[in-house]
C-alpha cells in the first residue's frame, strides 16, 4: 500500500463526500427549520439526475444553461412537495412527518417508474468534462473537480445566505424558535418555503454531479443517497450545516477506506461497517460530531 | 367477570369463528392472505409494543424477524436434506430437528437474546438518533446474513421450508400477542413503559428506571417479530436476506402509525388495512398494465389520513367498550 | 367487523373473476414478474416479449383449433412474498401453465406452489441450473445454466483470448453471480490458468476505485466481472478509465446497451460476454421478433430478456401443439420432450438428467462502442 494509492483513495472519499455534503446540507436546514426528517430529498437528487438528462441530452442545451437550470428545478420540486406534503401537517408529531415523506418518496420513485421506466439509463456529459487533467501529479477528470469546486462553493453560498441576508436570519429565528419568530414578525411560511427550496436546490445540483459522475441513473437511484444523507447528517449532528458538511466527507472517507483498506474479502462487508461506524459515533457522541446537546429541563 | 372482560373473550370467539369460516370457505389464495394478515398483525401490535408504549421509534423490526425466521427454518429443516443445502453447518445442527412450536419459540427466544446486546448498545439514544441506529442494525443484520454462508446460503437464502403456517397457528399466536401485549398494557407495568414515553424526566424522578425500561420494551417486541418471522418463513417456503428490507421496516410502522402509536386496537386495524389495500389494487393494475398505481395510491391515502387525522385512528387507546374501566382517562 | 366486510368483497372478486373465466374459452397462462422494484428492468421486457407472442399467435389463429392464449401478468414486486401470493392468484384463476422471473429468489417462493399442483412453471430468465433439481419436474428454465454460460467465457478466455492469469470480481449480493464465478474459476483452473486475484463489491455500489487499484497490481491478464447490469456499464467505465486495457469478460448479466452507452464507444472496448443468443444474431427468429417488438412497443428489445420472455411462452404453445391438448399434465409431458424448439434465443432441447436445456451460448465481443458475435459454444454432453 503506497502513498499514492492511499492518497488517490483519500481524493475518492473527498469527491464522494463532496456530494453527500451537499445533499446533507439541504437535509439538514430542513430538519433544522421544522423539524422534519425528508425522506423525499433523496428523490429530489433522483428528479435533478433526469431534469439533467432531459435538458443536455433531450433539448442539447449547453451545460452552463443546464446546471442553473437543475437547481431551479431541484427548488421548484421543494416547494411543491412542501406546499402540498408537508404544510398541512406542520404541528403534528414529528413521526408523522417522517412517515408522510416516505410516502412522497414512494410516490414519486413509482411515478418515475411509470413515466420513463424502470430501466437505468446513461448520462454523458459533453467530453471536456470527461477530460483527465493533471492536479498535483494526479490525473483527475474534470467532472470531478468541479465536483469538488461546486460543492463547497455552492455551501459557501449557502452560508452567506444564511448568516448574512434577512432571509437567513428569518431562517436561523424560525429554526431556533417558531412560535417567537412568528411574534417578531417573520412570514413563516414562506421562510420554511424558502428552506426547502433552497435545499432542494442543492440536491438537484447533487442529481446533476451524480449522474454525470457515473454515468447511469434510473429512477430508483435516489434512495441510496437519500439514506447516506440522512446518517451524514445525524453523523455530523442533525440540525448543523457545518454538521452535515462534516458528516457528508466523513461518510464519503469511510466509505472508500474501508474498502480500499481492507482485503478484498471485506469489501462485501461495506454498508455494514459503515453503519457500525454511525452506531459507534453516536454512542460516544449522541448528539453527532458538531450537535449540541439537547438536555431536558423540567 | 367485568363486562370488559366478556365483551373481549366474545371478540376472541368471535375471531376463532371466523377462522374456522375462513379455513373452510376460502381457497388456497386467500387462506394464504389471511396467514399474511395475521402475521402482519403480530408484527404492528409488536411494533407498538416497542414503539408505542415505550415511544422508541425502532426501525430494526424486520431484523429480529430475520433472525426468528432463520433459527426456526434450521430446527425444522428436514435433516435428510439438510447436508444438501447447508453442506457447511456444524454436526449439532445438522442433527437437530424440531417440531414447529419449539422451533419458533426458539426463533423468538433467539431474536429477544439479539436485542439485548443491540439495545443496550443504542439505547441511549434518542428520536432519530435511535431510528438511524436502528435502521444501521437492520443493514449490518442483512449483510451479515448475505456473507454467512454456511448457515444461511446467503443471498440465495433457505427455501423448501415445509410449509407448516396455516390459519390455526396463526390465529392462536395473534391471541396470544394481543392477549400478552393487552394484559401488559393495563397493567402496572405497562404503566411504567407508557410514562418512559410520555416523560421520561418524570418517570425516572419517580424510581423507573428507564434503561431497564425500554430494553423490556424491546426484547418483548423482539421475541414477538421473532415467531412472526418464523411464521413467515414457512408459509413463503422461501427466506432471503432481501425480504428483510427497510421497506418492510416502514411498513410495519406505518400500520402502526395509522392506526395509532400506542393502541393495540390501532395496529390491528392498520395491519388489515394495509396488508389487504395492495390486493385490492391488483386487478386494477392488471387489467390496464398500468403498475405501481397501488402503491402510489396506498401512498397518497396514508398522506391523506395524516394530514386529516395525524394521532392515527385510534390515537393511543383503545376503543372504551374494551378497556377496563380504571384504565380509562 | 370491517375486517369481515374486507375480507368478503375479496373473496366476491375473486369468485367472480374466476366465474368469468371459466364461460369463455382462452388458454390461459400466468406470468409473475417484479415489474415495479429492484429487477422492473429486467422483468418488465419479459413481459412484453411474452405479451407479444401471446398477440402473434392469436393473431394467426390461436392454438388447437382457434383458442386464444390469454396471458395473465402479475406484479410481485421483487417481493418474494407477493411471489408466494402471485403465485397462489394465479393457481386459483385456472391457468394451464406458468411462466415468470430472471432471478431464482422469486423462483423458489413459486415455483413449489405450481409443483404442488402439478402445473408446469418455465421460468424465462432464471439461470440457476439446479432449479429442476430443487423443485421438480414441473420446473422448465427458458434460459441455460450458469455452469454453461461460465465455461463458455472461461474457454474463451484462455482459448481464444490467451490469457492464462485471471482476476475474478464478484458482486457477493447475488446468488447468481456468486454461482456464475464459482464456474468460471473452476473451469479456468481446469484448463491449467489461475486466479491472480480475487475482489468482491455489492449490488448498488457505484465507485470501484479501490478494487480498480488493486486490480492494477494483480498482474491480470484479463478479470471477470461477475455483475448484473446496473454495475456492468459502470464496471467497465471506470475500468477502462483508469487506464487499464486487459479484457473485462462476464457472462449474461452484461447483456445491455449500459456497457457501450454509459463508457462511451471510445471506452466500450475488448469486452467479451457469455449470452443468450440472440444480439447481433441474423436467424430469421431473431429479425422476425425485433421487427414485432418494434412494431408493438415503439422501441427496439431492451435486452435480451425480452425474448427470453417470448420464447418462454413459445416453449409452451410448442408444448399444446404436439400434446394436442391444453391440459397441464399433457403440457407437462410434451415440454419435457421438446426437442430442437426454434427459439428466438437459441434451439432448446431438454434432454440432460438435470432438467437444463441444451442450448448454445454467444460469444459476445465490443470493440468501440459496437457488439459482435465471436462465437456460439456448445455444452459437450448432449
Amino acid at each position: 500500500m503506497d502513498g499514492a494509492y492511499l492518497a488517490q483513495q483519500i481524493l475518492n472519499g473527498l469527491i464522494l463526500g463532496s456530494m453527500y455534503a451537499l445533499v446533507a446540507v439541504g437535509f439538514s436546514m430542513i430538519y433544522g427549520i421544522i423539524n422534519l426528517i425528508n425522506f423525499a430529498h433523496g428523490d429530489i437528487v433522483m428528479i435533478g439526475a433526469f431534469s439533467t438528462l432531459a435538458l443536455l441530452v433531450v433539448l442539447g442545451l449547453p451545460l452552463w444553461v443546464v446546471a442553473p437550470g437543475v437547481v431551479g428545478v431541484g427548488a421548484l420540486c421543494g416547494l411543491v412537495i412542501e406546499r402540498a406534503a408537508f404544510r398541512p401537517m406542520r404541528g403534528a408529531p414529528q413521526v408523522t412527518g417522517f412517515i408522510a415523506s416516505l410516502g412522497v418518496s414512494i410516490m414519486i420513485q413509482n411515478l418515475g417508474i411509470l413515466t420513463v421506466t424502470a430501466q437505468p439509463r446513461n448520462f454523458t456529459f459533453p467530453d471536456y468534462m470527461l477530460a483527465a487533467v493533471s492536479v498535483f501529479g494526479f490525473e483527475i477528470q474534470m467532472v470531478n473537480v468541479c465536483i469538488m469546486l461546486a460543492a463547497p462553493l455552492l455551501v459557501v453560498g449557502l452560508l452567506f445566505v444564511v448568516h448574512r441576508t434577512r432571509l437567513g436570519t428569518a431562517m436561523r429565528a424560525t429554526a431556533e424558535n417558531l412560535d417567537v419568530a412568528r411574534l417578531m414578525g417573520v412570514n413563516i411560511n414562506r421562510t420554511i418555503a424558502a428552506t426547502f427550496a433552497l435545499g432542494s436546490a442543492l440536491a438537484g445540483a447533487a442529481g446533476l454531479m451524480w449522474g454525470g459522475k457515473f454515468g447511469q441513473i434510473d429512477p430508483l437511484m435516489g434512495f441510496l443517497p437519500g439514506l447516506k444523507a440522512f446518517v451524514a447528517a445525524v453523523i455530523g449532528g442533525v440540525g448543523s450545516i457545518p454538521g452535515a458538511i462534516l458528516g457528508g466527507y466523513v461518510l464519503g472517507l469511510a466509505e472508500v477506506l474501508f474498502v480500499g483498506l481492507l482485503p478484498p474479502v471485506y469489501s462485501s462487508y461495506r454498508d455494514a461497517f459503515v453503519f457500525g461506524l454511525l452506531i459507534l459515533i453516536l454512542l460516544v457522541l449522541p448528539n453527532g460530531i458538531l450537535g449540541k446537546s439537547t438536555e431536558e429541563r423540567a | 367477570m367485568t363486562a370488559e372482560r366478556k365483551r373481549l373473550l366474545f371478540l376472541a370467539l368471535a375471531g376463532l369463528g371466523l377462522t374456522v369460516l375462513m379455513q373452510a370457505v376460502f381457497d388456497d389464495y386467500l387462506r394464504t392472505m389471511a396467514c399474511f394478515v395475521g402475521i402482519f398483525i403480530i408484527l404492528a401490535v409488536s411494533l407498538n409494543f416497542t414503539n408505542g408504549f415505550a415511544g422508541l421509534f425502532s426501525l430494526g423490526h424486520p431484523a429480529f424477524m430475520a433472525i426468528g425466521g432463520y433459527v426456526a427454518a434450521l430446527l425444522t429443516f428436514n435433516p435428510e436434506m439438510k447436508p444438501l443445502f447447508l453442506p457447511d453447518l456444524p454436526e449439532w445442527l445438522m442433527a437437530l430437528h424440531l417440531p414447529f412450536l419449539p422451533a419458533l419459540l426458539a426463533g423468538g427466544a433467539a431474536a429477544a437474546l439479539t436485542a439485548l446486546p443491540v439495545g443496550a448498545a443504542v439505547l441511549r439514544l434518542r428520536g432519530h438518533y435511535l431510528a438511524v441506529a436502528t435502521m444501521g442494525f437492520l443493514i449490518i443484520v442483512q449483510v451479515l446474513i448475505t456473507n454467512m454462508e454456511p448457515y444461511t446460503r446467503g443471498p440465495l437464502g433457505l427455501n423448501g421450508l415445509d410449509t407448516l403456517t396455516d390459519l390455526w397457528w396463526v390465529y392462536g399466536s395473534v391471541l396470544v400477542t394481543v392477549y400478552a401485549c393487552w394484559k401488559i398494557k393495563f397493567s402496572s407495568y405497562g404503566r411504567m413503559l407508557q410514562s418512559v414515553r410520555e416523560n421520561e424526566l418524570a418517570a425516572a424522578c419517580l424510581g423507573v428506571n428507564l434503561f431497564h425500561a425500554r430494553l423490556a420494551a424491546l426484547v418483548i417486541g423482539a421475541f414477538f417479530a421473532g415467531v412472526a418471522g418464523g411464521l413467515w418463513g414457512h408459509l413463503v417456503t422461501a427466506l432471503t436476506p432481501v425480504s428483510f428490507s427497510l421497506v418492510l421496516a416502514f411498513s410495519i410502522v406505518v400500520m402502526v402509525v395509522v392506526g395509532g402509536t400506542g393502541s393495540i386496537t390501532g395496529s390491528i386495524i392498520g395491519a388489515v388495512i394495509f396488508s389487504c389495500i395492495t390486493e385490492f389494487f391488483r386487478p386494477l393494475e392488471e387489467n390496464y398494465s398500468v403498475y405501481g398505481v397501488g402503491e402510489i395510491l396506498m401512498a397518497l391515502i396514508l398522506i391523506l389520513i395524516l394530514v386529516y387525522r395525524p394521532q392515527g385512528i385510534f390515537g393511543s387507546r383503545e376503543p372504551d367498550w374494551l378497556t377496563p374501566k380504571t384504565n380509562r382517562c | 367487523m370491517k375486517r369481515l366486510l374486507v375480507l368478503l368483497t375479496l373473496a366476491a372478486m375473486v369468485l367472480g373473476v374466476s366465474a368469468a373465466a371459466s364461460a369463455a374459452e382462452p388458454i390461459k397462462i400466468g406470468a409473475l414478474y417484479g415489474l415495479t422494484g429492484g429487477m422492473s428492468s429486467i422483468d418488465t421486457p419479459s413481459l412484453n416479449g411474452a405479451k407479444l407472442k401471446a398477440k402473434l399467435i392469436n393473431k394467426s389463429g390461436g392454438l388447437l383449433g382457434g383458442r386464444q392464449v390469454e396471458i395473465l401478468g402479475v406484479d410481485t414486486k421483487t417481493d418474494q412474498k407477493a411471489s408466494a401470493m402471485g403465485a397462489k392468484k394465479v393457481l386459483s384463476e385456472g391457468i394451464v401453465a406458468g411462466i415468470g422471473y430472471s432471478d431464482p429468489a422469486f423462483v423458489l417462493p413459486a415455483a413449489p406452489l405450481f409443483q404442488k399442483q402439478g402445473i408446469p412453471f418455465v421460468t424465462s430468465g432464471a439461470t440457476l441450473p439446479t432449479l429442476p433439481k430443487m423443485i421438480g419436474d414441473c420446473m422448465f428454465m427458458t434460459p441455460f445454466g450458469d455452469d454453461d454460460q461460465s465455461y463458455a467465457i472461461a474457454d474463451y478466455t484462455v482459448k481464444k483470448l490467451g490469457a492464462k492469469k485471471v482476476a475474478v470480481w464478484t458482486d457477493n449480493s447475488m446468488d447468481f453471480t456468486k454461482t456464475l464465478s464459482r464456474f468460471y474459476k473452476e473451469r479456468i483452473k481446469k484448463l491449467g490458468g489461475t486466479i491472480v486475484l480475487e475482489d468482491f463489491f455489492m449490488m448498488g455500489d457505484k465507485d470501484f476505485s479501490a478494487q480498480i487499484a488493486r486490480l492494477k497490481s494483480s498482474g491480470a491478464e484479463a478479470v471477470f466481472v461477475s455483475s448484473i447490469p446496473n454495475e456492468a456499464g459502470l464496471t467497465v467505465k471506470q475500468i477502462r478509465e483508469a487506464g487499464l486495457k486487459l479484457p473485462i469478460v462476464s457472462g449474461d448479466g452484461f447483456d445491455t446497451e449500459l456497457i457501450t452507452t454509459v463508457p462511451g464507444p471510445a471506452l466500450a472496448n475488448d469486452v467479451f460476454f457469455a449470452t443468450h443468443t440472440y444480439r447481433e444474431d441474423t436467424r430469421p427468429e431473431v429479425l422476425d421478433f425485433i421487427k414485432e417488438y418494434k412494431a408493438e412497443y415503439g422501441h427496439d428489445p431492451e435486452n435480451a430478456f425480452a425474448a427470453l420472455g417470448f420464447d418462454a411462452v413459445g416453449l409452451i404453445a410448442d408444448a399444446i401443439t404436439r400434446a394436442g391438448s391444453a391440459e397441464p399434465a399433457a403440457i407437462k409431458k410434451a415440454l419435457r420432450t421438446t426437442k430442437d424448439f426454434k427459439a428466438v434465443t437459441g434451439t432448446i432441447t431438454y434432454s440432460r438428467a438435470s432438467g437444463v436445456p441444451v442450448k448454445g451460448v454467444s460469444v459476445i465481443s465490443v470493440k468501440g462502442g459496437k457488439y459482435k458475435v465471436e462465437e456460439v459454444w456448445y455444452p459437450e454432453a448432449k
